[in-house]
């Protein structure tokens, strides 16, 4: 048999993924399934493997209507990370603005900025919170001292002209939450920083030409320069929020894994990851039409 | 008309002189929220015990002393587990950016057929999160064949050697976007040289994807360095430095406090004493390697 040479070298392309191909099948997609399965059987754990009998929806019916604390968060977990999200967004954009300038230190400083990258998943992070809220020294604590104040008088002068109080409790809110989002904004700030290098220094110099103030080279050079990058950093976000091991969700269903409890944690987890994924959907979708592509 | 052009130049040297300021102050304030744990790590980890409950005592404690570290690094059995940390880092890592860079090259320079469909269990890799597979995995290597791979480093080795590890999607992804964007005449050069797909990809294709490699190499280390759930679930010891950090608390309350219940606060400068333990390694590699980190990420296509 005679192929083209095309065709054979397509077909080695299989080769490349062959190895890839089996261990995602093995152990990704083969889990995948099973966990599936489990969901919607009463598992338990046996010599030998698992065994159990089939229970229908059962389980999917426990994890939303019957476990104490389930439902409360996966709302909970929600709405933290739709706020959460363009917040971090925001800031890392505005930091990388920032970093990206020329300046004495920089160099530091950005050692400084990405220095949430290497630490901030996982326990070290976990037993820095904690204990900070523990001892009263906590992003609460010392928030209060730079900007809650702050931003408290200027909620009051804004109440002047019948801001509600919503809006303060929402400021509020963010002032003593700055830790958090600051500390999840490391590898955002870095894609941000890295978009913004990229843009061509010819297309500075023609905005400069032609009177651009700094206002406008935001909005009509910057801002679509870095818009690819601002999905993949929204999406890197929401599901770094999401997959995050220490949220509630995720904590919860580990606890039920730990009480050997694995069809109720197969379907907390995949109702989990069904709304994870619409919600990536529906929001990708979204910013998509608003990003512009130089390329295809 | 002299005088009006002095006016403006001056106006913008004030404005751009407020605005250095203002930046100064601003990068100072986030940079300070994102010291301030170290800070206070440190300034923990060195005093006794007592000091913590001293309200004059806020950052420089009153009595230095290296008893909390020494009895922390005794408790994690440091330098046993860093070591044991250590290789299986280094190996998952290698392992894991090797896989993910031939699998990253065929998905890139190959039309075969399937290509959309495979690449969508890429795609499912990043989206799915680990605890939905970690069960089955679990059983997976507790009857691995006639062996009982639970609490054998080769269940962390397996999954990464094969394009499974931790991460491992978003890997493959950055590698494909890398290699998507060299040309295509290098393979041309190549082939007509006499070099196979193979030759090609090691000599030709992999020299030149540098900053890929650099950067996920790092990212891969850094997210098994901090990565205890997937550990967590292989490992039923406190085999990692992630894993032992994770159970300091309750380690502490057997060993120090002979199984008395007591409260984190109390156990405040050991648990900071054992996250200075765990981020020492990997902040000095950091600071080292800190400008790979960006090059590697401004070149490797992640960005666009």
């Amino acid at each position: 048999m005679k192929l083209s040479f095309q065709k054979r070298k397509d077909m080695q392309g299989f080769g490349f993924i062959s190895v890839w191909l089996i261990g995602s099948l093995v152990f990704f997609m083969l889990p995948l399934i099973q966990s599936f399965i489990y969901s919607f059987f009463d598992i338990r754990p046996d010599t030998g493997g698992m065994t159990g009998s089939f229970a229908g929806l059962e389980k999917y019916n426990y994890a939303l209507n019957e476990d104490p604390n389930y439902r409360t968060y996966l709302i909970q977990v929600l709405k933290e990370t739709l706020w959460k999200t363009p917040l971090i967004m925001l800031l890392s954009l505005f930091t990388a603005m920032l970093l990206s300038q020329k300046f004495r230190g920089r160099t530091f400083a950005r050692a400084v900025f990405f220095l949430p990258v290497i630490i901030a998943a996982g326990p070290i992070y976990n037993i820095i919170s904690g204990n900070m809220a523990s001892t009263g020294n906590d992003g609460g604590g010392y928030s209060t001292m730079i900007s809650a104040d702050l931003l408290n008088s200027l909620m009051r002068y804004f109440d002047i002209y019948g801001i509600s109080e919503q809006a303060a409790l929402a400021a509020e809110a963010i002032a003593n939450d700055i830790f958090g989002i600051i500390w999840k904004a490391g590898i955002q700030i870095l894609m941000f920083l890295a978009a913004i290098q990229n843009i061509p220094a010819s297309a500075r110099e023609a905005a400069q030409i032609e009177g651009a103030s700094g206002w406008d080279y935001f909005w009509k050079v910057l801002l679509p320069g870095v818009g690819p990058v601002f999905l993949a950093c929204f999406i890197f976000t929401f599901i770094d929020s999401f997959t995050d091991t220490d949220n509630s969700v995720m904590c919860r269903i580990l606890d039920m894994q730990m009480d050997w409890k694995y069809g109720e944690a197969s379907a907390m987890a995949w109702i989990y990851f069904a709304i994870v994924l619409a919600a990536v959907g529906i929001i990708s979708a979204i910013i998509n039409k608003f990003v512009y592509y130089e390329v295809e | 008309m002299k005088g009006f052009g002095k006016i403006i130049v001056s106006r913008q040297a004030i404005s751009s002189a407020i605005w250095r300021i203002v930046r100064f102050l601003i990068l100072l304030g986030l940079g300070f929220i994102i010291i301030y744990p170290l800070i206070y790590m440190i300034s923990c980890a060195f005093r006794m015990p007592e000091d913590m409950s001293d309200p004059t005592v806020i950052w420089i404690p009153k009595h230095l002393t290296l008893s909390v570290i020494r009895e922390t690094m005794e408790i994690m059995d440091y330098w046993k587990t860093l070591c044991r940390t250590f290789f299986l880092n280094i190996g998952c890592c290698l392992l894991q950016v090797i896989s993910c860079a031939v699998t990253g090259y065929g998905f890139a320079r190959f039309r075969f057929k399937g290509r959309g469909l495979l690449f969508g269990i890429v795609i499912m890799m990043i989206l799915v999160p680990v605890q939905v597979t970690a069960i089955p995995q679990y059983m997976i290597f507790r009857h691995f064949g006639p062996f009982n791979l639970i609490n054998n480093p080769l269940c962390m080795y397996i999954p990464a050697a094969m394009g499974c590890g931790i991460k491992s999607g978003l890997m493959i992804f950055i590698f494909r976007q890398f290699f998507r964007g060299m040309p295509a005449e290098l393979e041309d050069a190549a082939y007509l040289d006499g070099c196979g797909a193979v030759r090609t990809f090691f000599t030709v294709m992999l020299p030149n994807a540098r900053p890929p490699l650099l950067t996920v190499f790092l990212f891969s280390i850094v997210w098994y360095w901090n990565d205890f759930y997937v550990s967590s679930v292989f490992f039923d010891k406190n085999q990692t430095i992630a894993l032992s950090l994770k159970n300091l608390s309750s380690l502490l309350s057997q060993t120090i406090f002979q199984g008395l219940d007591v409260s984190v606060r109390e156990q405040v400068v050991w648990l900071e004493a054992g996250c200075l333990l765990a981020v020492m390694p990997i902040l000095i590699m950091y600071i080292f390697l800190q400008k790979y980190f960006t090059e590697g990420i401004e070149r490797s296509g992640l960005a666009g």
